[in-house]
């Protein structure tokens, strides 16, 4: 009796022990950038993906490490901006999947052509309710870019939704003043084509060997 | 004549700066360990601060730019006035073939036979010779710890450093304050872009700075040089040798836009908003 009690009591403390750690633990803005930022550095200073064949590899690695830090829904929702409830269901997702994978194509690419160690200083976390702004420097030789990263909490769970280069120039709205230019005089299928054609535009090239 | 007032003008700054207690301040900069530069991003976690006040930049930049779109319709298309917008897409267009087709081979060029330490230091040359226009721009706006910043990085980059060939600062982010320039000055008087204006070589710009350009170069020296053709050269090696720090941004940046005249104009107005407001 007195020894099954005991079991019990083991298990009872076993479970509350294995289960601590698993306990979601809310992530810190900072937090949730600086891991993902860790490792895409790490892998583009890994020698073992030198070389041209061995770019997408890389590229893939990369984009599957930074994805879920960002919020493409709403990315693409504020580059639109008011138009946003003019495109279809079909038109939203279309768009944002086509524009998702540009800007990921765009910036891996950027990263991949000259990263050479540079530092990314973490200065700031900034926290108001839902929202956040996490202000980092980017450092080189002679320059110094300031990167501040727009977050807000999905589900827990803290995403970016617009970067800020250069102490406020906003990538969102740079890319809205040119969407709404090309939607004046077009229709959301056809910023959509456009957007397709640019990134296949960027991938041929990028693919072949230099 | 001239040179003799921008002569009048440094012993003036140097002077200021002196009281204004530079000389400790640099000393206690100098003092200050810095953090060893890592390769790997430098987490200064513990400075990770949940702020509930936010300076004003700060607010600035939480600022949420929602409701702007959400409710004044095709209001910030017009972030800044356009009228002479044919004549500045035909400069635009211009000033990319320009930096497609000369700057930007010969600053590979350069680039590649000229070793980065050598390049820093012609940068930071130029940087600490432009010194009289963002020391008085910072009085001009009020702003006493950057001027002091930046005449004490004068007085030691110009004689330790060697000429301003070295930086001795530049680790200390409290010693490098942001550039100020006439432009932006105005623009901390209340006085508004004007109009957008894209200039043949000197690029995108307003009605308001293209007024402060013009009164930032009576205070930059290179405009005191003697032989124009020696003033202009001296333009041309500052150009090509910023440009090799930049060739891979300028080449993304093009590479990201829809638009490229639409998206230099908005990077352009949003970055002289933003450095007008701090």
């Amino acid at each position: 009796m007195a020894l099954k009690y005991r079991a019990l009591i083991l298990g009872i403390l076993f479970l509350l022990v294995a289960q601590a750690p698993a306990e979601p633990k809310m992530m810190r803005p900072m937090e949730t950038l600086q891991g993902p930022i860790d490792q895409i550095i790490a892998i583009l200073n890994d020698p073992s993906y030198k070389g041209a064949e061995k770019r997408s590899l890389q590229r893939e690695k990369i984009w599957a490490i930074a994805r879920p830090v960002f919020n493409f829904d709403e990315i693409s929702r504020r580059a639109v901006g008011n138009t946003w409830s003019d495109f279809t269901m079909d038109e939203k997702t279309r768009f944002t999947a086509v524009f998702s994978q540009f800007l990921g194509s765009t910036y891996i690419d950027k990263l991949q052509g000259e990263f050479n160690s540079e530092q990314i200083d973490f200065d700031k976390e900034l926290v108001k309710g839902s929202k956040a702004l996490v202000r980092t420097r980017l450092r080189r030789k002679n320059l110094e870019i300031p990167i501040d990263y727009r977050m807000h909490q999905v589900d827990g769970d803290w995403k970016i939704y617009d970067i800020l280069v250069e102490n406020g120039v906003s990538l969102v709205k740079n890319y809205r003043v040119q969407f709404t230019s090309i939607l004046k005089g077009g229709t959301p299928a056809q910023l959509i084509d456009r957007l397709e054609k640019k990134l296949d535009g960027q991938n041929t090239p990028a693919s072949k060997p230099k | 004549m001239k040179n003799s007032s921008f002569l009048w003008l440094l012993a003036v700054a140097v002077v200021l700066g002196t009281f204004s207690g530079c000389a400790g301040q640099s000393k206690q900069a100098a003092q200050d360990p810095s953090p060893s530069p890592a390769l790997q991003s430098n987490a200064t976690a513990n400075e990770a601060e949940t702020t509930d006040s936010l300076s004003a930049e700060e607010e600035a930049l939480f600022e949420d730019d929602t409701n702007t779109w959400d409710t004044e319709e095709s209001q910030e298309i017009a972030l800044v006035s356009d009228p002479i917008e044919p004549f500045n897409r035909t400069m635009f267009y211009l000033n990319d073939k320009l930096y497609t087709w000369v700057l930007r081979p010969v600053s590979l060029g350069y680039r590649k036979v000229t070793p980065e330490t050598v390049r820093v230091g012609i940068s930071n040359f130029f940087t600490n010779l432009t010194t009289p226009i963002r020391f008085t721009n910072c009085l001009l706006q009020g702003k006493g710890r950057a001027a002091t910043a930046e005449i004490s990085k004068f007085i030691f980059n110009s004689t330790f450093g060697v000429l301003g060939f070295g930086d001795l600062f530049e680790d200390y982010p409290e010693m490098n304050p942001d550039r100020e320039d006439l432009g932006q000055t105005l623009g901390s008087y209340g006085i508004g872009d004007g109009f957008y204006i894209v200039w043949p070589l000197l690029g995108a710009s307003t009605l308001r700075d293209s007024f402060g350009l013009a009164g930032d170069t009576f205070l930059n020296p290179i405009t005191y040089v003697d032989s124009t053709e020696a003033g202009l050269a001296a333009r041309g090696v500052n150009t090509v040798n910023m440009l090799t720090f930049r060739i891979e941004d300028i080449d993304a940046a093009k590479k990201a836009a829809f638009d490229p005249y639409e998206a230099n104009r908005n990077f352009y107005i949003q970055s002289r908003r933003s450095k007008i407001n701090k």
